[in-house]
């Protein structure tokens, strides 16, 4: 056990170090989340303050997930194209191990982007959060760390078999967003659309966020996070059978390699 | 450490075959089936230098692959260290280090250093001891006093010196690697190739894969050859050697031949074949024949009105053996 | 001439394969029908969420030319760095085909490939929202298309010779194409922004052609929007220039052998 917590660390470790030099996380934590703050923040204080909360957490929102997730995908592409992606998999510390230190670094990284987002609606449109409830707000964040960080994990995997995936799942990105509801509430989707955010496990820690930021937010925050954690573990249950899933096909196929 | 079951062989592969089976096309999909192994078999002794030498795409890499658990055989079985390499991976990946060869598969942006601390950490290798086998290492490899620094500072041959680092990290019983001085210039591949001796006379055992016969020669215990996904010779160098006969080789240099002389020259009966490689300005006719003598004396007849030049006749060697060996299997 | 012609059609067409050839099916299908859907509804959906309903025109209309930009950008940053990837950039520089032709093919099947993406977005804004095109001057819109597909792909231009010398380009892309995002006026008026950033975005290529865009869908004339078309075209043939001259610039300091990361 103490051999795997090792093994989790450095891999944390090791692609935290490999971040800070790659541009491409400063893009996914800095640069776009700052972009979709900026648009979000005109958007939404062009006909007053009243929905400004989703305007100053929606790109630290937008950010963290991206960060979170895409990063996991990244950094799988990247092993692909060093050549290690193989000997990750070939050590007798289990992949789901290795994946759980790079998605806590990603986690810890994508936290960041609420900074420069927080900074550009307070200094840039005097923007604050004046109903925040700080307890309900982090328990709210805290449950939507989970969610990001179970999501991230499970689907980690595909992108080790299916280079399309990655592409995939990129070209959906802001649908995910709209979906979720980070920077508006899903109410606004049509109506067919919403029992797909429903199914959504961010949608529900997302909904419980803003409703801790906001004036006069009525609804059941507590019932929020527990639907966002119970559809977490279930994400959870079927991540193990996709792991187990992926280690059989990738030993068919020899989709490890780079042809 | 969990002791391992009763086992003659480190390596045993029975009737091993390995089908790829790839889709083709956008909308209309069809299935081409790639056969990489066509039932091999295999026994390599403990503490034995094995090589296994093929043309690329014989199904040297797939082997190697289905017995670092990297990849799963379509049929048959495969055992290192009297582990089944479908099943007991856990077992098999603890025992067993890889090395691949050219310059991929390591972290270039970190130091020698950081790389090898990651794997000792990913092969669950106790601090203390990895600490103390990650020096020793550098020092046998020759690496010490530059493990600081980046890896894409180093040449290619610290880089494959890193990376065979890599693999005898967990102190493994058993030592797969593939292909291991690709792109190495002569003296970094001598190096290597004694180091891989001193390897195996400590009591690893070595199982590689190349496609240079000099280097199987020159320190392989017992080789096999592969092509097409199936063994065609197996047994000691000087063994294989002799498979052939007692082979000459005659070999000359012309400008240009047609297909009509080599077909000629096919036709003698102790010719068996005949091979044009090009060389710098000129093409070389090697000739693998019983009686060489005779040859050379009927090529002035034969090669009517051609210039050719620097004709020899040699013995066979090991490369002569593999290319009568590939060429009859064909 | 008509020799050169089959040429700059073959590696345009070329081009487009190679743009692509990362791709799966799927994959193209991801990022040429899902991402374009996904940008005109998540934007929508802001706007009706912010301002009300009566505005997902506005919105819808904003972001499908904004798209011209996936290939203006995307498209001609990544032909550039594809050239880099495959190492095949040496072989065009060394061989005697027309500089400026040989440039100029590289963005040309991109400004194709945006103008299908703006109709595209169009459509999906009609079915969507319910664009209506009747008393709208489509002579003129059809014109807006195809200017802002050039002067986008020329912004890209540049971009692509800076591509030439730095190793994560499509980096830069991802930020251009965020970037017009803001300060287009694709989700909000131009005005709207600080004034140091209204002067970057009329000198920025789309922010005129939009306008004079979503007059064209009002019904407007030619007359009317004629002066913020022939701006529009001035911007972008200034950033084509500037990459031209970057690219003939790099070209000459790389064979002086002062530029080996470029390749």
């Amino acid at each position: 056990m103490r051999s795997l917590i090792r093994a989790a660390w450095r891999s944390f470790e090791m692609s935290t170090r490999l971040r800070v030099v790659s541009p491409w996380a400063y893009l996914n934590w800095l640069v776009f989340p700052v972009i979709f703050a900026a648009i979000g923040l005109f958007v939404l204080t062009s006909s007053g303050y009243a929905r400004v909360a989703y305007g100053v957490l929606g790109g630290g929102v937008i950010g963290f997930w991206s960060v979170t997730y895409l990063d996991g995908g990244n950094s799988i592409q990247e092993e692909r194209w060093n050549g290690t992606l193989e000997q990750i998999f070939a050590v007798p510390t289990p992949l789901v191990v290795i994946v759980i230190g790079k998605i806590l670094g990603s986690l810890l990284l994508g936290l960041l982007a609420f900074i420069p987002t927080v900074g550009l609606a307070y200094f840039g449109f005097h923007a604050v959060l004046p109903a925040l409830d700080p307890l309900r707000f982090a328990v709210s964040l805290g449950v939507l760390s989970f969610s990001f960080f179970i999501i991230a994990v499970a689907l980690t995997p595909l992108f080790a078999i299916s280079r399309s995936a990655f592409t995939v799942l990129n070209g959906l990105e802001l649908g995910v967003y709209g979906l979720c509801g980070f920077m508006f509430p899903v109410s606004q989707l049509p109506q067919w659309l919403q029992p797909i955010s429903y199914a959504l496990s961010p949608t529900w820690a997302t909904r419980a966020l803003y409703a801790s930021a906001t004036p006069s937010a009525s609804g059941d925050i507590a019932g929020w996070w527990l639907a966002s954690i119970g559809l977490s573990a279930l994400y959870l249950v079927v991540s193990v059978a996709l792991y187990r899933f992926v280690e059989v096909r990738a030993r068919v196929s020899g989709e490890l390699a780079l042809a | 450490m969990p002791s391992d079951p009763p086992f003659r062989h480190a390596i045993e592969v029975a009737d091993l075959r390995k089908v790829y089976t790839t889709t083709r096309g956008t909308f209309r999909r069809t299935k081409v089936e790639n056969v990489a192994l066509a039932g091999i078999d295999l026994a390599i002794a403990p503490g034995e230098l094995f090589g296994l030498l093929g043309p690329n795409g014989a199904g040297k890499t797939t082997t190697v692959k289905v017995l670092t658990t990297l990849l799963l055989p379509t049929s048959g079985t495969a055992r290192v260290l009297g582990h089944d390499v479908v099943s007991a991976t856990g077992d098999v990946r603890r025992r067993i280090g890889f090395v691949f060869g050219g310059e991929r598969g390591l972290y270039w942006r970190l130091s020698g250093y950081d790389n090898l601390r990651y794997f000792a950490d990913l092969y669950r290798i106790p601090p203390q001891v990895s600490k103390r086998r990650i020096g020793e290492l550098l020092e046998v490899l020759g690496l010490a006093g530059r493990e600081h620094d980046k890896v894409e500072g180093y040449s290619r041959g610290m880089k494959q010196r890193l990376h065979l680092a890599r693999g005898l990290l967990n102190d493994p019983d058993v030592l797969f690697l593939d292909e291991p001085t690709i792109g190495l210039d002569p003296v970094g591949a001598r190096d290597l190739r004694v180091l891989i001796r001193g390897l195996a006379d400590h009591g690893k055992t070595i199982f590689l894969t190349t496609h240079y016969m000099f280097e199987a020669d020159a320190i392989c215990d017992r080789v096999a050859v592969i092509k097409k996904g199936r063994i065609v010779a197996e047994g000691t160098p000087s063994s294989i050697k002799q498979l052939v006969g007692d082979i000459g080789v005659v070999e000359f240099e012309v400008d240009t031949i047609s297909q009509e002389d080599i077909e000629r020259l096919q036709g003698l009966d102790t010719v068996s074949s005949v091979v044009v490689t090009e060389r710098e300005l000129a093409l070389v006719v090697t000739i693998h024949c019983a009686q060489p003598a005779e040859v050379m004396t009927q090529l002035g007849r034969l090669l009517d009105g051609i210039a050719f030049r620097r004709v020899s006749a040699r013995e066979a060697t090991l490369e002569d053996a593999y290319v009568e060996l590939i060429g009859e299997a064909s | 001439m008509t020799q050169s012609l089959a040429a700059f059609a073959r590696s345009t067409w070329l081009q487009y394969v190679a743009l692509f050839q990362w791709a799966t099916p799927l994959g193209y299908f991801a990022y040429k029908v899902v991402l374009p859907v996904t940008q005109i509804v998540f934007f929508v959906q802001l706007g009706v969420f912010a301002t009300g309903p009566g505005n997902a025109l506005y919105f819808a209309l904003g972001n499908s030319l904004q798209l011209t930009a996936n290939s203006g950008i995307f498209g001609v940053i990544a032909t550039v760095s594809n050239e880099r990837q495959y190492g095949t950039l040496p072989l065009l520089l060394g061989s005697p085909a027309n500089r400026l032709l040989t440039f100029m093919s590289r963005s040309f099947v991109n400004v194709l490939d945006g103008i299908v993406s703006v109709v595209f977005g169009l459509v999906v804004t009609a079915i969507l929202y319910g664009l209506d095109l009747r008393t709208a001057n489509l002579p003129l819109l059809g014109l807006c298309i195809v200017v802002i597909s050039i002067t986008t792909a020329g912004l890209g231009l540049l971009f692509g010779s800076l591509g030439l010398v730095m190793r994560d380009s499509i980096i830069v892309a991802n930020v251009v194409y965020y970037g017009l995002l803001i300060l287009c006026g694709i989700n909000f008026p131009v005005s709207r922004l600080p004034d140091a950033l209204q002067v970057v975005a009329y000198s920025l290529p789309l922010t005129r052609g939009v306008m004079a865009a979503r007059e064209a869908v009002a019904g407007a004339a030619f007359g009317q929007v004629a002066g913020l078309l022939a701006g529009e075209l001035l911007v972008g043939a200034v950033y084509a220039g500037l990459g031209y001259a970057l690219f003939r610039l790099l070209e000459g300091w790389a064979r002086r052998g002062g530029l080996q990361e470029a390749y």
